[in-house]
């Protein structure tokens, strides 16, 4: 048992105790006041209104220990996430500073460094990014942006930074037609740049992604991604994409993240009129994200 | 002192391959010989198989699978004294008082300075070879203390008490050590942490508290109200001498 499931059973027995108590205490008041309606109806609606303010305070309470965890949590993924790319960076720079180093590996470690770099600031960028769509949920600029080409654009940028083949995520977007919606062109890009890296890291050895998109009915526009890899416990897909929710299955213990990205995802998402959903049929069978936008018909 | 006739073995356990990779050029430049784990079964799987291959492990708390706490505790419970220096980007005090628990001789926080590493890497090294010499010639030092039914073994790194002996980690018999040098005399916190394990003052002070925990179950006949290892009330810790028996 871990301090907080200690804290939780203390809470909760405390709880029970207490509405034993106020139940006992109401009983004995019926019983002193026999015969006299006006005492006995007001007592019985205080206690009822004591107990209830228990169970109240008490689900909260229990609530408010778990979201405490969840922030835990996420707090040690950060420290990792934060702090590893500075020991590298910093590892690397004073190699250099205090040995002799041949100028291939010089190269090489302006590369790692440099790769280094990217990632932590992927990572602060993911820590404001969730702060500002808490703070101000509804502030976007809107525009008209065209989703085909946007897609397409964040597939061409997830290749070159993940190090993939071009066949490894395939996009499939009408040629012959725009799909224009009105939001924030950077966002949106936010948004699909966060599902095709979850795709990619969640791929597994071997990366094969699709991506669509299409118009589903005349005023929705659908942005598909959908792969191949570990996928996610049927139990676990509602809450994905809640703030801190980082999926616990058995072949996911070596990839790290902050539980960040698809609650921007769906903050987005929502900010847009839009939604977001998921599907998978479970553990070792991918996983399809579907981000829907109402279409701006143009002219 | 005679030179080393083997190059040094330092086993990396890491699973950030810039770090691990970097590290590895480091220690080479040193002259030392590196080996990288990328995760906790396989550090387990070439500590265990040969368990004088390497002479100093440098081990990271966030791995896949087993993580750095339950590795060193492992080895221990295997009985791998290997000496362990923990690197890891959880800085906290409870995470640096867990990493000594589960066995750490020695745990140093990312980021962290290169310098820094290699000296403490030096010390842990230097320090196993000399006990490898006391533990050779036995006697040339004044490293037992005995004391009703009880003796403290510092070169075996033991507790002997009733007929039952306690293994002591490195930093328990350090600890231990320098309490029973210095018996009579109450000593803070702060000067064990500093003098005994080289950590400096900025370190949470409570870490002390449980290694004192730990070896009052093996010193005293009631942990619960000690007789030998007192707390002093503000300061920190005594050591209160019984009549010695001469072994």
């Amino acid at each position: 048992m871990t301090r907080r499931q200690k804290a939780i059973a203390f809470f909760v027995v405390l709880c029970v105790l207490l509405v034993i108590a106020a139940l006992l205490l109401n009983i004995s008041w019926v019983i002193t006041n026999a015969g006299q309606i006006t005492p006995i109806i007001i007592g019985v609606v205080l206690f009822g209104l004591i107990i209830a303010g228990l169970i109240v305070y008490t689900v909260f309470l229990v609530l408010e220990i778990k979201r405490n965890e969840e922030h835990d949590s996420f707090i040690n993924a950060v420290t990792h996430e934060l702090k590893t790319p500075i020991a590298s960076i910093r590892l690397y720079l004073e190699t250099l500073q205090s040995r002799d180093v041949s100028e291939q590996r010089r190269r090489e470690f302006y590369d790692i460094m440099l790769a280094d770099a990217e990632r932590l600031h992927r990572t602060v960028d993911q820590v404001l990014k969730a702060g500002v769509v808490r703070e101000r949920p509804k502030a976007v600029i809107r525009g008209p942006v065209d989703v085909g080409a946007l897609t397409d654009e964040c597939v061409g940028l997830a290749i070159v930074r993940h190090h993939l083949h071009s066949g490894a995520i395939e996009l499939d977007a009408p040629r012959d037609r725009a799909l224009v919606v009105s939001g924030d062109a950077e966002e949106l890009r936010t948004v699909v740049s966060n599902l095709l890296d979850n795709a990619v890291k969640y791929s597994g050895n071997i990366v094969q992604v699709t991506v669509s998109v299409a118009a589903p009915a005349p005023d929705t526009v659908w942005i598909r991604v959908q792969d191949r890899g570990i996928g996610i416990p049927k139990k676990q897909l509602k809450r994905i994409f809640n703030r801190f929710y980082r999926v616990q299955a058995r072949g996911l213990r070596n990839i790290k993240g902050t539980g960040l990205g698809l609650y921007i995802v769906r903050s987005i998402a929502r900010a847009h009129g839009g939604r977001v959903f998921v599907q998978s049929e479970g553990e070792g069978r991918g996983a399809t994200f579907t981000l829907e936008l109402p279409r701006l018909i143009t002219q | 002192m005679c030179a080393e006739s083997m190059l040094t073995r330092i086993l990396i356990v890491e699973d950030e391959q810039h770090i691990a990779d970097g590290l590895r050029f480091n220690l080479e430049a040193e002259g030392y010989e590196a080996v990288v784990a990328r995760d906790g079964e396989q550090a387990l799987e070439l500590l265990l198989k040969e368990r004088r291959a390497f002479e100093v492990v440098v081990l990271d708390v966030m791995l896949p699978g087993k993580d750095g706490f339950t590795v060193a505790t492992e080895l221990r419970a295997a009985g791998q004294f290997v000496p362990i220096l923990m690197l890891t980007a959880r800085g906290r005090p409870e995470d640096v008082l867990r990493g000594f628990e589960s066995g750490a001789d020695d745990y140093l926080p990312k980021p962290f300075e290169l310098a820094i590493l290699m000296a403490r890497l030096k010390g842990l090294e230097r320090r196993r070879r000399w006990n490898e010499r006391d533990v050779e010639t036995p006697g040339t030092t004044q490293e037992t203390y005995s004391f009703e039914g009880r003796t403290l073994d510092f070169s075996a790194m033991e507790v002997r008490a009733h007929g039952k002996s306690y293994r002591l980690t490195q930093m328990e018999c350090d600890l231990l050590r320098y309490l029973v040098r210095n018996a009579g005399r109450a000593i803070s916190r702060g000067t064990l942490l500093e003098e005994v394990w080289g950590l400096h003052e900025s370190t949470d002070t409570r870490a002390i508290d449980n290694f004192i925990v730990r070896l009052r179950r093996y010193l005293e006949d009631r942990p619960a109200s000690p007789k030998i290892l007192l707390t002093v009330r503000g300061v920190g810790y005594k050591f209160v001498a019984p009549e010695p028996v001469k072994p």
